[in-house]
């Protein structure tokens, strides 16, 4: 076993283990906290990837970003809104069966499976430059739609969660 | 490159005209709360749409390194979206149930042409990327647009319930495009294609990932088993949103499928077989399973419409229906069947549009889409009742109405690729749906209305509207030549040899 080997199956012991704790908890605070750590293993098989600037966009966006949001909705949510978030299960012994099923079928089938790889000879020291020039030429469609994509859900979080004044003077 | 993308952009203007005025109504909406301006404003931009889109030249290529393939295949999808957007805005201006909501109207109208512009994507998108985001595109638009009126209870729940649904269902796809990907190492549809022609690809993850990659198809055109939210989000949705759903966003959905199935698992090589179906990439058959997507949906949707009582849930289990009997024309996997669905699409166009605002006037008019509600509406408001008639004649597929042909291109086609089967469950199906047309019209006609019941007129931007629908309804039953021939001539798909 290489040092590369032990690092992958550290990462994925953590990513596993918290994705665990994520659905398994029953205290939301504690899925979100251990959210943080599931984002870190993931950042870390990037790294193992070599996709270096995935893997901080990762860190950045995801671990510092949207999870210190979501930590701090669940946190005021919780104290301001009476009524208990639930994150019981129902169901679970049908649910055992048919996610293990699920899972078995697709463990095994990429188990068997010839992925298409690529030899390791041909990774680039650094991915940032490169991903910059094909975002603007042969990506440059996908780039400009997921602005637009952006901005529809930037505009429809605005129209969903505004008070509609109009109502409320009338009452 | 940069030639190259300022050559793409030429072929973008439709899509770049819808860009432009979705940012206009944005822009417009900080200035003037007035609905009718940036109605009018949105209006605008899917004209321009329809303009440039009728007026490019009818070569195939491909767009912006082959992410959007512009051919008429995709013409004809986005010439039938940008139609129902019209005349869903139409319809915008003039219901009342969307002014009951004060504020919010210019994103209402943004958002309209925001989801026209995610759909012609969908229409041409020929790289798995770009499909997904397009999908994505379209689908965060109308989750928006179906709470719009989230006062209404129903309207926020039906939000919910499409969220839930709609992320599983990209969630599913998206971890088959990553399959594909892996398998392939290629995202444009060309060039896996190309990768799974060379066979050295396990069969089994394929059809794990086809599978995957069928579910988002199956959610979007609302095929069962993936039709759990099509009930629910139509009721609880505005009517407009619902008329557009049922068409438009079907109609992307279909026409992304059908290149998908067409250009990724067909046999490009060796060409199309002797009855000109296409020949399929080794080993499986997926018509089959698209076959088998098409008998459930047609019959649980028949056979649940039987039960319902909510006009808007009637048609929403009618909607799943026609998406059984186009599917059929997928399944035959030949230029006929194709052309079929398309010329179905022009059909299902006017016919459903029709029921559905028929539906909303009524509602307008007596606040309530329940059955009850019709009573008597042949006598209290002829015209209306006539209308209705037409368009569920039309829907039923009996002639001479113009639904009556649409059944029967699909019917053909299937008789051509010899599935006699298929065409046997499709008729019974049919007159099982007769049943509940039927029912509606016994309601206007047969029952006096109740009492309070109150006669009411049309004004003369709704009869007007009516007769829009109407008169396509009626003329392409009897005089469809020109329907036919240009959906024929436009099954031209991107890479395909004819």
């Amino acid at each position: 076993m290489t040092l590369i080997d032990v690092i992958f199956w550290f990462f994925a012991a953590v990513t596993l283990g918290s994705a665990a704790v994520v659905v398994f908890s029953r205290n939301i605070i504690y899925s979100a906290f251990a959210l943080l750590f599931t984002f870190f293993g993931v950042a870390g098989f990037y790294v193992l990837l070599g996709a270096d600037f995935i893997a901080i966009t990762q860190l950045l966006i995801y671990v510092g970003g949207i999870l210190v949001l979501l930590v701090f909705g669940v946190m005021l949510t919780n104290k301001v809104v009476s009524v208990d978030i639930k994150s019981g299960t129902l169901n679970a012994g049908v649910a055992m069966v048919v996610v293990s099923l699920t899972a078995g079928t697709i463990a095994g089938i990429f188990y068997a499976t010839e992925w298409k790889t690529a030899p390791a000879e041909m990774l680039q020291p650094t991915t940032a430059g490169e991903l910059g020039t094909m975002m603007m030429t042969s990506y440059l469609l996908p780039f400009e739609v997921a602005s637009v994509v952006l901005l529809v859900a930037l505009i429809g979080a605005a129209m969903v969660s505004r008070r509609d004044r109009s109502k409320q003077e009338a009452a | 490159m940069l030639p190259h993308i300022l050559e793409s952009a030429k072929l973008f203007y439709p899509e770049l005209a819808l860009t432009i005025a979705f940012c206009f109504v944005i822009l417009a909406g900080l200035v003037t709360r007035n609905r009718i301006f940036t109605g009018l404003a949105g209006m605008a931009g899917v004209l321009a749409a329809l303009y440039f889109v009728s007026v490019q030249a009818p070569v195939d290529g491909t767009a912006f390194s082959d992410m959007l393939a512009v051919d008429g295949f995709s013409r004809f999808f986005k010439i039938v979206i940008l139609a129902a957007t019209f005349i869903v805005q139409l319809f915008s201006l003039q219901s009342a149930e969307l002014k009951s909501r004060a504020m919010g109207t210019a994103e209402y109208n943004a958002l309209l042409t925001a989801l026209a512009l995610g759909m012609c994507l969908m229409a041409g998108a020929s790289n798995m990327l770009m499909m997904y985001l397009a999908l994505e595109l379209t689908s965060i638009t109308s989750y928006l647009l179906a709470g719009y009126t989230r006062e209404a209870e129903d309207s926020a729940e039906a939000a919910l319930k499409y969220v839930i649904y709609g992320a599983v269902a990209s969630g599913m796809m998206l971890y088959g495009i990553s399959i594909v990907y892996g398998l392939t190492g290629a995202l444009d549809i060309y060039s896996v294609n190309q990768a799974l022609g060379s066979g050295q690809v396990n069969l089994w993850t394929l059809i794990l990932a086809g599978i995957l990659i069928t579910v988002g198809f199956g959610y979007k055109i609302s095929a069962v088993p993936f039709h759990f939210w099509t009930p629910d989000v139509y009721e609880g949705a505005p009517v407009t949103i619902t008329a557009l759903l049922s068409v438009a966003s079907k109609a992307a959905g279909f026409a992304m499928m059908i290149r998908f199935f067409r250009v990724t698992f067909a046999d490009l090589i060796m060409g199309g077989q002797e009855t000109g179906a296409w020949a399929m990439l080794g080993g499986f058959e997926w018509n089959e399973v698209l076959a088998v997507l098409a008998v459930l949906s047609m019959t649980l949707g028949n056979l649940v419409a039987l039960w319902q009582n909510n006009l808007k849930r009637l048609l929403a289990y009618s909607s799943i229906a026609h998406a059984g009997y186009m599917l059929l024309g997928v399944v035959t996997m030949s230029p006929e069947g194709v052309s079929a669905v398309m010329i179905y699409f022009v059909v299902y166009l006017f016919m459903n549009l029709g029921a559905f605002y028929v539906v909303m006037l009524v509602a307008d008019k007596t606040g309530s889409e329940e059955m009850s509600a019709y009573a008597g509406l042949g006598q209290r408001s002829p015209f209306i009742g006539v209308a209705m008639t037409i368009f569920l004649l039309s829907l039923t597929g009996i002639p001479p109405t113009a639904g009556f042909v649409g059944k029967l291109y699909i019917f053909s086609a299937l008789i051509g690729a010899k599935m006699i089967g298929l065409v046997v469950i499709g008729a019974l199906n049919s007159v099982v749906s007769l049943y509940y047309y039927v029912r509606i019209l016994k309601n206007m006609f047969l029952k006096d209305a109740a009492p309070g019941g109150a006669v009411f007129g049309l004004s003369v931007p709704e009869v007007a509207m009516l007769l829009l629908l109407l008169v396509p309804t009626l003329l392409l039953g009897l005089y469809f030549g020109p329907l036919v021939e240009y959906a024929q001539a436009s099954v031209s798909i991107f890479g395909i040899p004819r």
